[in-house]
């Protein structure tokens, strides 16, 4: 009953001095703001990082058959010698929940030449039409096209080409082990050129159609090395590649399921480095927060001191005294969080729809392996604005706490004798 | 000025040994205060033992510095006596918590303070319910009580305004429905009409008188205001902390 007063009066003293109200509620949404979005940058980055570091060309879930790596056997083929009905199981892993793609690949290593020049590549057989769905390879096509199934065509990377002296058009020749004993080797026509700007992809990748390798590796149709499934949200990597791994087994196939993280651990590693930091810097903008609106709030119950002592007098024990301020501290709380989230949202919908281009400044780079644009692009999910308003009610709370107890220790008699 | 005095010691402070008969409201036992500061410590009240009886009306005088405002906070337990006992209500303030310090005050003691000491974020109503919120009382009940209050002592109409709102006498009329709406025991007023002309002080007095007359409560005022002196029904000298004399003038008040 009596508990309505403390939120009563705690309301009206926050009117009482509105700029002073104001003024420390706009931190708090400030620190709001700043904590969102920095961790939204900081997301962006690491989301770019997944990307580039997965849809590239790796895809977010890949599945081998057991054994196939380390080594990379060109033996080691799914299903086996005899390989695999394909169609079937790239259908079943497609409609999994989340999975966008899921594509074939079979690999070789091999040696490009042109001319007088060679270079090593692994060489990686893809389906033109099924591809794009997983990665992102052959949007990175600089000059020329993509090769076409029943060809002799080859995409090969940058510097490849550069260390080759060849671009699209140029006939290059491919040789590589075949899983018969023999040596495959046959003339190709450099069909076009990508540039990722990841230097160890376009140095190290030779792209061919998935049915022209297997003749040239001396593999049957059904036999694949690898598939790739792209994802549409890449932290659900591991519950797809549970799924994954039953649709195989239903298949009876056997295989070994693995997600991004296990394949890229330097990126999850550097993913949840960030994920760390991100609560770090939410605790310094919000330990800042802390202590300004403390010394604030401090200051408003320095002021009250002699009504502290007068409802003291009247009968209120420390607990209401203590009460009020907490109360004063929540109010300002959630209205700086109100008036935060209605700042901070169309600040992150604008700032990931239209992501500053930092590229004046510097190129891409690459961190962890991994191409990072400089495009400072905020990710955003509900985790960090629910978090980020957790610590903002906590924070007005803690700074409502030390000149609480301050206020509890006016002494009743400081209602007479303080004049 | 208090004309012919007849100078008698209260009849009640005969009794030393049972705290708390129902027809006395407060009670003191070799009350010491002793504030412990540089350069030397402050005695502010000395061994001072007085009884005052439900439904008195006194008056406690004497020079700044006499302990008049430390007596006020021993009486309303406000503070802790350095030595001694006060009874109020029949219950021994030294021997309760705080948080049954903070109880006994919201139901058995009011205050007036000299600075009216309302809460300016309240209206005139919240600030005379305070006590009553504070005990829990339903709404309408509270509201019934304090109009019923602001009627008699001529506040009625201002229940809405805040205290920045209301005139030096108006706050102190507000300031005195707060410490009566519980219908304490007894209301302790620290210099109540200092800050007042003298026809509001006047008003104010006879409020309060109305309020001792009509309802019995008990006022125990300190006071360096000749009237104020003038209508106590009893009047407590206090020099150094001590009694100096404790007097019922003749013809004031009907329980000595």
């Amino acid at each position: 009953m009596s508990g309505r007063v403390w939120w009563r009066l705690a309301w009206r003293n926050l009117g009482r001095n509105r700029k002073r109200t104001l003024i420390t509620g706009a931190a708090l949404a400030f620190g709001y703001l700043a904590a969102v979005v920095i961790v939204g940058v900081s997301d962006g980055i690491v989301a770019e990082m997944i990307d580039n570091g997965t849809s590239l060309l790796q895809g977010q879930v890949q599945v081998h058959a057991p054994g196939y790596l380390p080594e990379r056997s060109l033996y080691a083929t799914l299903g086996g010698d005899s390989g695999m009905a394909l169609s079937p199981v790239l259908e079943r892993l497609r409609e999994l929940p989340g999975v966008t793609g899921a594509a074939p690949r079979v690999l070789g290593g091999g040696l490009v030449s042109a001319g007088s020049q060679t270079s090593g590549a692994v060489l990686m057989g893809e389906d033109p039409a099924l591809e794009p769905r997983v990665s992102r390879l052959m949007a990175a096509i600089a000059t020329g096209r993509a090769p076409e199934e029943g060809t002799r065509q080859v995409l090969i990377g940058s510097e490849m080409a550069r260390k080759l002296g060849v671009g699209p058009g140029s006939e290059v020749v491919l040789v590589a082990p075949a899983a018969d004993g023999s040596l495959g080797n046959d003339l190709f026509t450099v069909s076009g050129v990508y540039r990722t700007g990841v230097r160890e992809l376009d140095a190290a990748y030779a792209l061919l159609p998935i049915g022209t390798l297997q003749s040239l590796l001396a593999l049957a149709p059904g036999r694949v090395h690898e598939i790739a499934l792209g994802l549409s949200d890449p932290w659900t990597a591991a519950a797809v590649a549970d799924s994954a791994r039953a649709v195989l087994a239903a298949a009876g196939v056997p295989a070994d399921v693995r997600s991004w993280p296990r394949f890229r651990p330097e990126i999850a590693d550097y993913a949840r480095l960030a994920r760390a930091s991100n609560w770090i810097l939410i605790a310094i903008v919000f330990a800042m927060a802390v202590f300004g609106v403390a010394n604030t709030m401090l200051m408003a119950t320095f002021e009250r001191r002699r009504e502290f002592a007068v409802v003291r007098a009247l009968g209120t024990t420390r607990s209401g005294v203590a009460r009020t301020v907490v109360y004063e501290g929540l109010i300002l709380g959630a209205f700086a969080l109100v008036a935060g989230a209605l700042l901070t949202a169309p600040i992150l919908v604008w700032w990931h729809r239209s992501p500053p281009d930092m590229s004046f400044l510097y190129g891409g780079f690459t961190m962890a392996g991994a191409l990072v644009r400089p495009v400072l692009r905020v990710q955003y999910s509900l985790e960090a604005p629910l978090l980020a308003a957790a610590a903002l009610l906590v924070t007005a709370v803690l700074a409502a706490a030390y000149p609480a107890w301050r206020a509890t220790r006016v002494p009743p008699a400081d209602a007479l004798s303080d004049r | 000025m208090r004309g012919s005095d007849t100078h008698v010691t209260d009849p009640t402070a005969g009794d030393r040994t049972t705290p708390g008969p129902s027809a006395t409201a407060v009670r003191t036992e070799g009350l010491w205060k002793i504030y412990e500061q540089e350069p030397a410590p402050v005695e502010a009240v000395r061994d001072l033992s007085m009884e005052v009886r439900a439904g008195d009306f006194v008056a406690m005088a004497g020079p700044s510095g006499s302990g008049k405002t430390t007596l006020l906070n021993l009486l309303g337990g406000l503070t802790a006596p350095t030595r001694g006992r006060v009874w109020v209500a029949g219950r021994d303030l030294t021997e309760l918590s705080g948080r049954e310090l903070a109880r006994l005050r919201l139901e058995h003691i009011g205050f007036v303070f000299q600075a009216y000491n309302l809460l300016p974020v309240l209206s005139a109503m919240e600030n005379a319910e305070f006590t009553l919120l504070l005990r829990g009382l339903p709404t309408a009940e509270r509201r019934e009580r304090v109009r019923t209050l602001f009627r008699e002592i001529g506040l009625d109409g201002l229940e809405d305004r805040r205290p920045g709102r209301l005139s030096g006498g108006q706050q102190q009329r507000v300031a005195v429905a707060r410490a009566v709406v519980g219908e304490p025991a007894l209301i302790l007023a620290d210099e109540p009409t200092a800050n007042l002309d003298s026809a509001t002080g006047d008003a104010l007095l006879g409020v309060m008188e109305r309020l001792n007359h009509e309802r019995g409560v008990t006022f125990i005022f300190s006071t360096h205001d000749p009237r104020v002196m003038e209508r106590a029904h009893r009047l407590v000298h206090l020099v150094d902390g001590r009694i100096e004399s404790d007097v019922r003038p003749s013809g004031r008040g009907s329980t000595a």
